[in-house]
């Protein structure tokens, strides 16, 4: 809601200033978002008149003038503009002045050798629309101490206020001021009912579509003719305030119809009578029937929305626009003008299915005075006459105003304990005084009370505590401290910081958080929905964000895309967050991808790239972080087929899936476009146990371990990934089982080094039990197609 | 001259002019050995008795004592001097550089969120959680914001296609709110929760990104009221942001959720392009609350006469921005090497 100090002051009587206004408001609710002086704007501008007119000396095209203010100060201006001559009242902009479209300052300076003391300005130059070249010529009787934006048609000191939807009361003037007197700004100088003295019979028919939903939607419309107006330009004090309120001066008709919605908060519409054809219905619309809206823009019509027709098509689209075919010309001389009550949700679905937004449906929508139709008929019609002259026929009334008075019991207890303060029971009943709340039966420390008709928020006892509160000034509640209460053990934060424990281990290994959006691109989030659904959004921002991420591969890598372009050649990165799939299916998982070289090359050692065993023991690293016993997991070749098919695999906990791990398939890389090696990782974090400070349990005595090596001979094609996990099962003795080497022995031998080492936690092992594991394993290797290797 | 005091003068003569460990040890034996000069003298022990004998036996005792400390002497300096240029040969440049550290860093939300879930846990709130693809009931009719309510416009919601279920139409929650029903629903009052997660609306321009980080807490006991709340946040502004005072403004607002309805503001003042919190005169929007709705109770199923409600939120982007001069909105999720390096923390900070 934007409007001009000017504006407001026409409703309040206060002695504060702008800025004090701008507080006064924020602090009552209505939260100022800027305060703009435009007659700052126009500092170091004067009007002038020029007295004398004479060529340059040196330049055919300029001319020397000399100007003089209202005081009779003179100043010499030289100036480029053909219509600049002797008796020119226009606008001089001083040394130091900024011109609003260029922001150029004024300097004194010499042109040609001929000292000019400013400039006279253009439209364009004082960014005002205008077909007119050369400098801006001022009416000849304008006086010139007139201040500039005044001329100009700017309302000196713009206040925009931002309003909450449930203060529909104060997208007016009126409201706004009422606010403002309740909370001490002020006096409130309320619109007086009026009208004009009818001269002549309603004069056409209007018909009601007999329908009970017609009434429940628009319960009362009120109508009035007047003949004979002129339209035409706005007088000056209308167009700057319409301008004040962001809005275009259209015609006098449409400015007067704006500003009465501006100051009365009462939208109403106004139509030129000699283009509507025949009688006038209120009716739904038929399907698919198509309007014309005033801005020229066409819809199709649905079967519920509500239309003012003639016998050949919509005229208006009842409390949210006009349409283009009646809409008021520099001809009109008739008009027919409508004043209804329209419901909010109505209103609000019609706009909503049609995309149709106005400053109409954003009134009817958060609810306007339910008892201004006819009221709100009187000051439009009274503004017409006055503006437009004319003669006004009878008020016709369509319906029947409901009469549903909202009342509110309050208790001053229930005041007190939603404050958490105790407060002066009769302040509050001033407070609702002022807001028209009014006291219609009194109790002892509870009255109920009655809600004016332009208050349609206020429902619930709540709504009066809110508004006692806010007037009160929230600075004025005070402030009281929680018990301090220690909650118990918090397992859903146990997760949260287990995440977090699991993405600072992993960028202690050179992974680096990054958090990527939820959705991506269709065919990004196609590579990697394997057998499962993705889930769509209806109204993406873009293409590139329109589907929920089946998985945090496709994010990161856009990252990593990202990182490549700018240069960057080993990346590490790593993301904790939820996927999305089937029936929105949400999962939190940890991933991360890694691309180049594990470091920096330096003089120390040879860098070398990454590998499916970098990203592997990054898993093992958090799953170690969730004491997830190396022993208790196996290592499957089943990774999704984002993956390479024989460089990557899933690790299994029994038969559940904590994660995968690997290097990218060719076709993944190639559809983000990249050539690097790529391998990447992710952990299901669900099935993470988290710790239980039950389970470590160490008896503090020592034994000594036995250590003993193997060297084996395997056949090329085994896969010796489970070998170690079954070595451990042989005998609970065995604590580690290490590889510590693996050869090509020849083309189809290979040789694995493993190194065990036992250790008993209760008594030192003897030379026999250690000899007895040696030989289990042999056998247990024999038995998978393994020998022990002769020296 | 005795034979005695010869021997003494040659040995120690040779033993201070000896210049390596291997003369030296040559000495040691030539002196002690099978057939050195002592074990000599030693032998014409035997033919001695009585006095002469004693007296002897004494003076060879004292000479060999006394040769021995000084071969002693003499092997722990030649070996100094030996390891002094063994050491001196293995110089090793320690000017040249170490094997790179690679350290990833821990992203700004994260330890924002962190920071955050550490205070509120200190007043007994429990962390609670729900899902970013939320149900039309749980993310607006459940919170007062029935169909068509102008509310609801101002949330530019994303809706997920072709998917619905008896709680209405699927969508991106657009605010952590919902959270709030789950946790009344599951636990009796008194409770004290709170929640951080993604949310979504769609709006995308230099101050809006389409995902952003919200923080929910909700209270939920007899006899609290707002002058809590005003306890609550400024205390938490406080420890948030490592502040002794920070002047708090409370406006009134309106949210659906809660009435009376507040958005809150705090003090600071610019430095150099930067932000100084608890002085000044300028006020920045952090975060909004209220009172529980009377209608949100009910759908949380809480008896709203026994029980008071309070709820608030804050954005965590906003939150980070603030106390670590975070400038643009957008870096948080284009995440890039120079921007994390500059924003993000080490894993080792707490």
């Amino acid at each position: 809601m934007r409007f001009s100090f000017n504006w407001l002051k026409r409703r309040l009587s206060t002695d504060l200033n702008i800025q004090q206004i701008a507080d006064k408001l924020t602090s009552i609710g209505l939260e100022v978002e800027s305060v703009e002086n435009p007659a700052l704007i126009f500092k170091n501008f004067k009007l002038v008149r020029i007295k004398k007119a004479t060529k340059h000396p040196d330049a055919d095209n300029l001319q020397i003038c000399v100007v003089e203010d209202v005081d009779g100060n003179e100043a010499n201006i030289v100036c480029g503009a053909k219509n600049a001559r002797a008796g020119l009242k226009t606008i001089l902009a001083m040394p130091g002045a900024v011109i609003p479209s260029s922001k150029m300052v004024i300097k004194k300076s010499k042109i040609r050798g001929v000292v000019s003391e400013g400039m006279m300005c253009s439209h364009e130059e004082l960014a005002i629309s205008s077909q007119e070249d050369g400098i801006v010529e001022i009416n000849k009787d304008t006086d010139l101490s007139t201040p500039i934006d005044e001329i100009l048609g700017y309302d000196v000191g713009i206040l925009e206020v931002s309003i909450t939807p449930n203060r529909g009361d104060c997208l007016s003037i009126n409201g706004i001021a009422r606010d403002l007197a309740a909370a001490g700004a002020g006096k409130f100088l309320q619109l007086e009912k009026t009208s004009c003295d009818s001269s002549f019979k309603f004069p056409i028919n209007i018909n009601y579509e007999n329908s009970d939903s017609c009434f429940r939607y628009a319960p009362v419309i009120a109508f009035q003719v007047i003949r004979g107006v002129r339209n035409g330009e706005s007088p000056q004090w209308l167009k700057s305030a319409i301008r004040s309120a962001g809005l275009n001066s259209i015609s006098m008709l449409v400015d007067l119809s704006n500003f009465w919605m501006i100051d009365s908060g009462r939208p109403t519409h106004i139509y030129d009578l000699s283009k509507i054809q025949g009688d006038v219905q209120i009716r739904f619309a038929k399907s698919r029937e198509i309007f014309e809206d005033v801005r020229g823009n066409e819809h199709r019509l649905l079967p519920d929305m509500l239309v003012a027709a003639d016998r050949e098509s919509p005229l208006c689209l009842l409390g949210i626009m006009g349409g283009k075919k009646t809409a008021c010309d520099e001809n009109t001389t008739d008009v027919l003008l409508e004043s209804g009550l329209f419901d909010p949700i109505f209103i609000s679905k019609t706009g909503t299915l049609l995309n149709l937004t106005s400053d109409s449906r954003t009134r009817f929508e958060r609810g306007i005075d339910r008892d201004s139709c006819i009221s709100g008929l009187g000051g439009i019609t009274k503004l017409i006459v006055e503006n437009c002259g004319g003669e006004v026929s009878d008020i016709l009334v369509v319906g029947t105003q409901p009469s549903n008075e909202q009342k509110i019991i309050l208790k001053k207890s229930k005041l007190d304990c939603v404050s958490g303060c105790d407060n002066d029971w009769n302040e509050a009943k001033y407070f609702l005084k002022q807001i028209g709340v009014n006291e219609i039966r009194s109790g002892e420390f509870e009255s109920t009370f009655s809600v004016p008709s332009w208050r349609s928020d206020l429902k619930i006892e709540e709504d009066l505590i809110e508004e006692v509160l806010r007037l009160k000034g929230y600075d004025n509640i005070p402030s009281k401290s929680l018990d301090i209460i220690t909650a118990g053990r918090d397992r859903v934060l146990d997760k949260k910081n287990q995440i977090l424990g699991i993405k600072r281990i992993l960028a202690s290994r050179g992974l680096s958080e990054v958090i990527t959006y939820s959705f991506t691109k269709q065919n990004y989030a196609e590579a990697f929905k394997e057998n499962r659904k993705l889930i769509n959004l209806i109204n993406p921002i873009s293409v590139d964000l329109s589907v929920m991420r089946p998985s945090l591969i496709p994010t990161l890598l856009n990252n990593v895309v990202a990182a490549l372009s700018y240069g960057q050649t080993n990346i590490g990165v790593c993301e904790s967050g939820n996927v999305f799939y089937d029936s929105c299916q949400q999962e939190l998982q940890i991933s991360g991808v890694r691309l180049g070289n594990i470091h920096d090359r330096n003089w120390l050692e040879k860098t070398r790239s990454v590998d499916v065993f970098d990203v592997k023991g990054d898993i093992l690293a958090a799953l170690d972080y969730c004491k997830i016993d190396e022993k208790t997991i196996s290592i499957v070749n089943s990774a999704p087929s984002y993956y390479h098919p024989s460089r990557s695999g899933a690790i299994l906990s029994g038969k559940k899936e904590l994660g995968y791990f690997g290097e990218l398939h060719p076709k993944i890389k190639k559809l983000f476009g990249i050539t690097e090696k790529t391998v990447c990782f992710e952990i299901f974090s669900s099935l993470l146990p988290l710790l239980n400070s039950k389970t470590l349990y160490f008896s503090g005595k020592v034994f000594p371990k036995i250590t003993r090596d193997f060297a084996f001979l395997f056949s090329s094609k085994t896969s010796i990934g489970s070998l170690v996990n079954a070595i451990y099962r042989l005998d609970p003795i065995i604590k580690k089982v290490n590889i510590f080497d693996c050869f090509d022995l020849n083309v189809t031998l290979k040789s694995i080094g493993v190194s065990i080492t036992l250790e008993a936690a209760d008594r030192t092992l003897t030379e026999e039990e250690a000899q007895n594991v040696s030989e289990k394993i042999i056998k247990y290797v024999r038995s998978i197609g393994g020998e022990l290797r002769n020296k | 001259m005795s034979e005695l005091e010869r021997l003494q003068a040659s040995c120690l003569y040779e033993i201070a002019n000896c210049d390596s460990l291997k003369k030296l040890d040559m000495l040691k034996s030539a002196v002690f050995g099978k057939n050195g000069k002592i074990t000599e003298i030693m032998k014409k022990l035997r033919d001695m008795d009585g006095d002469e004998k004693r007296q002897l036996g004494a003076a060879i005792n004292s000479l060999k004592d006394e040769i021995m400390e000084k071969l002693d002497e003499k092997f722990y300096e030649l070996e100094m001097q030996e390891l002094d240029k063994k050491l001196a040969s293995e110089f090793v440049d320690v000017g040249m550089p170490s094997r790179p550290n690679c350290f990833g860093k821990i992203h700004p939300i994260t330890k924002v969120e962190e920071e955050v879930a550490h205070i509120f846990s200190s007043y007994g709130f429990a962390f609670a959680d729900g899902p970013d693809v939320e149900s039309e009931y749980f993310n607006f009719t459940a919170l007062n914001m029935p169909d068509h309510h102008p509310a609801k416009t101002m949330h530019d919601t994303f809706y997920v296609h072709k998917l619905a279920d008896e709680n209405g139409r699927k969508l991106l929650r657009t605010h952590t709110s919902p959270v709030q029903i789950y946790a009344m629903r599951a636990n009796e009052p008194p409770l004290r929760c709170f929640s951080i997660g993604r949310v979504y609306r769609s709006d995308y321009d230099a101050t809006h990104t389409p995902m952003f980080t919200q923080v929910e807490g909700v209270v939920l006991e007899k006899n609290i009221g707002f002058s809590h709340l005003k306890w609550l946040l400024s205390d938490f502004v406080k420890k948030f942001f490592e502040v002794k005072t920070v002047q708090m403004r409370f406006r009134p607002s309106f949210f659906p959720f809660t009435e009376p309805s507040a958005e809150i503001d705090i003090n600071y003042e610019m430095r150099d392009g930067k932000i100084i919190f608890g002085v000044g005169d300028r006020w920045l929007e952090i975060a909004g609350g209220g009172a529980v709705h009377p209608n949100v109770l009910k759908y949380g199923k809480v008896d709203g006469e026994k029980y008071q409600g309070l709820a608030f939120g804050f954005g965590i982007e906003r939150l980070a921005s603030l106390k670590y001069g975070i400038p643009d909105l957008r870096g948080y999720f284009e995440s890039n090497e120079r921007w994390i390096n500059a924003f993000g923390f080490s894993h080792a900070t707490r």
